[in-house]
């Protein structure tokens, strides 16, 4: 990875060549495109961890028992891990640093998913997060366990049996408020509302508007596109949708092609909020990314403390117990 | 783990004065370990560090299983979970006001402070219950110590890394001398005390748990060069703050705090709290 092996880097032709699942690692001497490509991918992963977690963490308390405040709070806890392991795995190309990519995402110049932008209210919407958001993450993530970056897809394989149970219990807790109360279940169907539009532009654009796609498609980055994910998400979920007694909304239309599959009219969705909201611009998502910043430059003593500690030779930083 | 002697027996062979002797107790260390887990929550992606963040919230979710622990104690007498935590008046609650306190933002070294002299403090008093007369809590003390060892030891090692240079140690120091009042809460009790240590409940009556406690934690903190009061040993009664929350009586911050808890389950017009884990009877080693 070093500049002095000039003579054994890799074109990108070669890793073109070369992609295939899990195909490049840190031994390899990739071109610049690739790391930077890869690397922006990645980092986008870590933060998303960070920012969903951030929304979801004012629902440990909020939880309405206490089996559901274990549960949640360790889902909490696992996205954060997940995040110190996908930073882990963008380090590992050698662009930037854990601390770097942290720094852009409280300057906020570090991009996430779209969903994360959003205020979340009441424990109804829990289950769009808990449930949709992290089923339509998980047949991502499961295309991602093939990505040609090693350390990318060996964090996926964790990540992916750890999403598995989010993704049950947000189901549960979706089951829980769909046989409830009147009013539990009308607070469902209107948190369904709110999120089902945003929770079909997890996906991104369609191809034609997708701008990193062919190149991250074509050195094995990216194993499916956009739209591949998007029906097979739609197809998978809007029966289960149903079954808890949903109504999808009126707009976005869904064409159902009467053979178990459906599509979004894609017009239907506000294409100006979405880009809005991934250039950090849309306003609960600028004041989320703020109040976050704020709260990590609040301990940056600890921090800075923390450094001088390992610079005077003292052990290592306190760790969790896994 | 089950005690030799038939000692209090099962729930149902208390007497109305034993039952109250029992549930004064475990009410005490059912809220202690609710009320420390949501403060600690509050650090959830604000701790310093990726690492940290896990670190505290491992002990969070400790705490709050401990808690499910005595409060299934307490449902033996027929209690449920709602009537415990969502529909108990919070003037009920029977916690030391050293839990309940919120973190101002960024008082990292609240939180490692509060979290010594809490762990410091739970394991002598686990210590005092690993004998006790009841046979349902000795049953799950072993379980909930072996956790609290890893508190005391996370809470020990970044007491030593932030005292070792200048704003850590006066941050730990401001923090120390505003939550040392607080923490000697825990040590207090009502007329039921002398009920509870003549049954057996607990081995050690509370002065004796508190000079154990000054015992381990003063000479720490001197060890790193951060100050305790003077007086404080011989006469600690003067030092206890206007609240002490064993007696019910509390901090606003927990009038608060517990409505925010509860906020869900009022909001959907609950009437129960719902379990979605097996009864830890069923889960016994």
């Amino acid at each position: 990875m070093s500049g002095e092996r000039e003579d054994s880097r890799m074109d990108i032709e070669q890793v073109k060549e070369r992609a295939g699942p899990r195909e490049f690692s840190p031994k390899d001497d990739l071109p610049e495109d690739y790391r930077k490509a890869a690397t922006r991918m990645i980092q986008f992963h870590a933060n998303s961890e960070i920012m969903g977690a951030y929304l979801e963490k004012p629902f440990i308390r909020q939880a309405p028992s206490l089996d559901r405040k274990l549960a949640f709070s360790a889902k909490v806890q696992d996205e954060i891990g997940h995040g110190q392991l996908l930073y882990r795995a963008a380090e590992s190309l050698g662009v930037k640093s854990r601390d770097q990519m942290l720094d852009e995402l409280a300057a906020g110049e570090g991009k996430f998913l779209n969903c994360f932008h959003y205020p979340m209210e009441n424990w109804a919407e829990v289950p769009m997060i808990a449930f949709f958001v992290d089923g339509a993450a998980m047949r991502r993530q499961a295309t991602l366990k093939r990505t040609s970056w090693e350390p990318y897809a060996h964090a996926m394989d964790k990540v992916c049996f750890e999403e598995g149970f989010h993704v049950k219990h947000g189901e549960d807790i979706m089951r829980e408020l769909a046989t409830g109360s009147k009013k539990e279940q009308e607070m469902l169907q209107d948190a369904f509302e709110t999120w089902w539009p945003r929770i079909i532009q997890f996906f991104g654009p369609t191809n034609e508007k997708s701008t990193h796609h062919d190149f991250s498609a074509d050195v094995g980055l990216k194993t499916m596109t956009n739209d591949e994910l998007r029906n097979a998400f739609l197809n998978a979920y809007i029966p289960k949708a149903r079954k808890y007694g949903l109504e999808l909304p009126d707009t976005p239309r869904i064409r159902d092609n009467d053979d178990g599959t459906y599509e979004v009219v894609e017009e239907d969705l506000d294409w100006d909020e979405f880009f809005t909201v991934a250039k950090n611009e849309y306003e609960p998502g600028k004041g989320q990314i703020n109040t976050r910043a704020a709260a990590q430059d609040a301990v940056e003593w600890v921090r800075n403390s923390l450094d001088d500690w390992e610079s005077k030779g003292g052990a290592t930083t306190p760790q969790a117990a896994d | 783990m089950a005690v030799e002697q038939a000692g209090l027996g099962t729930p149902d062979d208390l007497s109305d004065e034993e039952r109250e002797a029992v549930e004064t107790l475990l009410y005490r260390l059912a809220d202690d370990e609710l009320v420390l887990g949501e403060r600690y929550t509050e650090w959830q992606v604000r701790a310093p560090t990726l690492e940290s963040d896990l670190a505290l919230a491992n002990i969070a979710q400790d705490e709050f299983g401990h808690a499910r622990l005595w409060y299934d104690l307490l449902q033996d007498f027929g209690a449920d979970e709602a009537d415990l935590i969502y529909e108990r008046d919070p003037a009920d609650f029977r916690h030391s006001t050293l839990v309940e306190l919120p973190f101002e933002e960024g008082d990292w070294a609240d939180a490692i402070v509060r979290s010594y002299l809490y762990d410091v403090a739970e394991d002598v008093r686990l210590e005092a219950l690993a004998g006790t007369s009841y046979p349902r809590i000795a049953d799950r003390v072993g379980k909930v110590r072996s956790e609290e060892e890893y508190h005391q030891e996370h809470a020990q090692n970044w007491l030593e890394r932030l005292a070792d240079d200048e704003e850590g140690r006066a941050r730990l120091q401001e923090a120390i001398d505003r939550l040392l009042p607080y923490a000697l809460t825990l040590f207090e009790g009502d007329e039921i005390d002398a009920r509870i240590d003549d049954l057996g409940i607990r081995t050690e009556s509370l002065d004796s748990m508190r000079e154990q406690w000054f015992d381990i934690a003063l000479p720490f903190c001197r060890s790193l060069g951060l100050d305790t009061p003077e007086g404080i040993r011989e006469d600690p009664k003067s030092f206890l703050p206007e609240q002490v929350g064993r007696d019910g009586d509390h901090t606003d911050d927990w009038r608060d705090l517990h409505d925010e808890m509860t906020h869900t389950y009022r909001e959907l017009g609950r009437t129960e709290a719902h379990k979605i884990m097996p009864d830890p009877d069923e889960t016994d080693e």
